[in-house]
């Protein structure tokens, strides 16, 4: 009993160094880190916004979403969103920036920080990789098997079927939820 | 007998190396393999954290009791590669997004451990350190090795890390334009493997006939 107890507290006390050790460093890179999210969220919003300009934001509680930015014309008329989704891919899961007209077309997406595998699902982080997406999600549904890409779009997912369902589930979800606002 | 420092630290360059010779290590060797640049992050990243769990595992090799050895070394290595983590996403958030789930993984690489069980908890502090830096160079060097090859066949580029002007990729005018695209996926980086696992082990046995 007395060593039982002797070797859980080895094994507390080990655990309890390590866990203050990592405090430390959490508190020297954690502001660090959330400098460089932010920057990497603000280029992705600029890139996916195109030609219209970036309105007012809405943070939005749900699993999938989690802001809302209006896009404007240059009469500051609503054209659309750009939709801050999280997906789940092979890795767990994925944050992505799309932007969608009132009818829920894409106009082009982005996948940012995920846990996909290199070489396979992490292709999805190429520009290229979401232009399969593009113009989709209005009167064309978006695709979402292999079968619905044309040869050279499949090959290009090969590998990596689930990444690729994640983030066509995840466009999908944020274009229904573009179109069941009504430009409003 | 007793090894010397020099064969201590050298030994895993080549004679001992963990991924060609004692085979550990192959799946984050594989994985991440694919870009030259990911190579060298990732064997940055086990070089620190192979050097300081061996520091710590023989420090403290009379004080963790042996029944609880295998948690005890787990909990001290996955701290040390959450700290590389944090790290890398800090100040190297490129190479920490391209080595992606790998990272998390090199807590269960059996390098590590391998190396906790068979050097570090029977060995002095100094010896363990030696060990930590050559086996961790020997994986760098393995890892580079593996995805210079692959990058080269498979994309035509090398990819290293952008410096002023200069992008970071070098490209290779034929190969870019005509890619062996195999060698950038699993299939290619197995038969590579396989490749130089035999010329490795051809050169050991030539050099055992000598």
């Amino acid at each position: 009993m007395k060593q039982m107890v002797k070797v859980g507290l080895i094994l507390a006390l080990l655990a309890s160094v390590a866990a203050t050790t990592l405090a430390v460093v959490n508190a020297v890179t954690a502001p660090k880190i959330a400098l460089y999210e932010a920057q990497v969220v603000a280029e992705a919003l600029k890139t996916v916004a195109g030609p219209y300009q970036i309105g007012e934001s809405l943070e939005i509680s749900d699993s999938t979403v989690s802001t809302l930015y209006s896009l404007l014309d240059e009469g500051q008329k609503s054209v659309g969103y750009i939709v801050q989704l999280t997906g789940v891919g092979y890795g767990g899961e994925m944050m992505m920036m799309v932007s969608y007209l009132n009818n829920g077309e894409v106009i082009d997406a982005r996948l940012l920080a995920n846990s996909e595998t290199p070489g396979l699902g992490k292709k999805a982080e190429i520009p290229s990789y979401m232009e399969k997406f593009i113009g989709t999600g209005g009167t064309n549904s978006v695709p979402q098997s292999k079968g619905e890409l044309s040869k050279e779009e499949a090959d290009a997912v090969s590998g990596s079927s689930v990444t690729f369902a994640g983030v066509a589930k995840t466009v999908a979800y944020g274009s229904n939820l573009v179109k069941s606002l009504g430009g409003k | 007998m007793a090894q010397s420092k020099k064969e201590i630290l050298t030994k895993g360059f080549f004679k001992e190396n963990p991924v060609f010779i004692i085979m550990l290590g192959l799946c984050p060797a594989l994985g991440v393999s694919t870009q030259v640049i990911n190579g060298l992050g990732m064997g940055v990243g086990v070089i620190f954290v192979l050097v300081f769990s061996n520091i710590f595992i023989s420090l403290l090799k009379n004080i963790i009791p042996p029944s609880v050895r295998i948690p005890a070394y787990i909990v001290i290595i996955a701290a040390f590669v959450t700290i590389v983590e944090m790290v890398m996403h800090a100040y190297a958030p490129a190479i920490y997004q391209a080595l992606g789930i790998y990272l998390p993984l090199i807590v269960v690489n059996c390098i590590i451990l391998g190396r906790a069980e068979a050097f570090a908890n029977r060995n002095s502090v100094f010896d363990s350190f030696l060990d930590g830096i050559g086996m961790g160079v020997g994986f760098t060097l393995a890892l580079t090795m593996i995805a210079l090859i692959r990058e080269v066949f498979g994309a035509g580029t090398i990819t290293l890390i952008s410096i002023g002007n200069f992008s970071g990729v070098i490209k290779i005018p034929l190969l870019y334009k005509y890619p062996v695209r195999i060698m950038t996926l699993a299939a290619g980086a197995l038969l590579l493997m396989g490749y130089l696992k035999a010329f490795f082990g051809y050169l050991e046995k030539r050099k055992g006939v000598n």
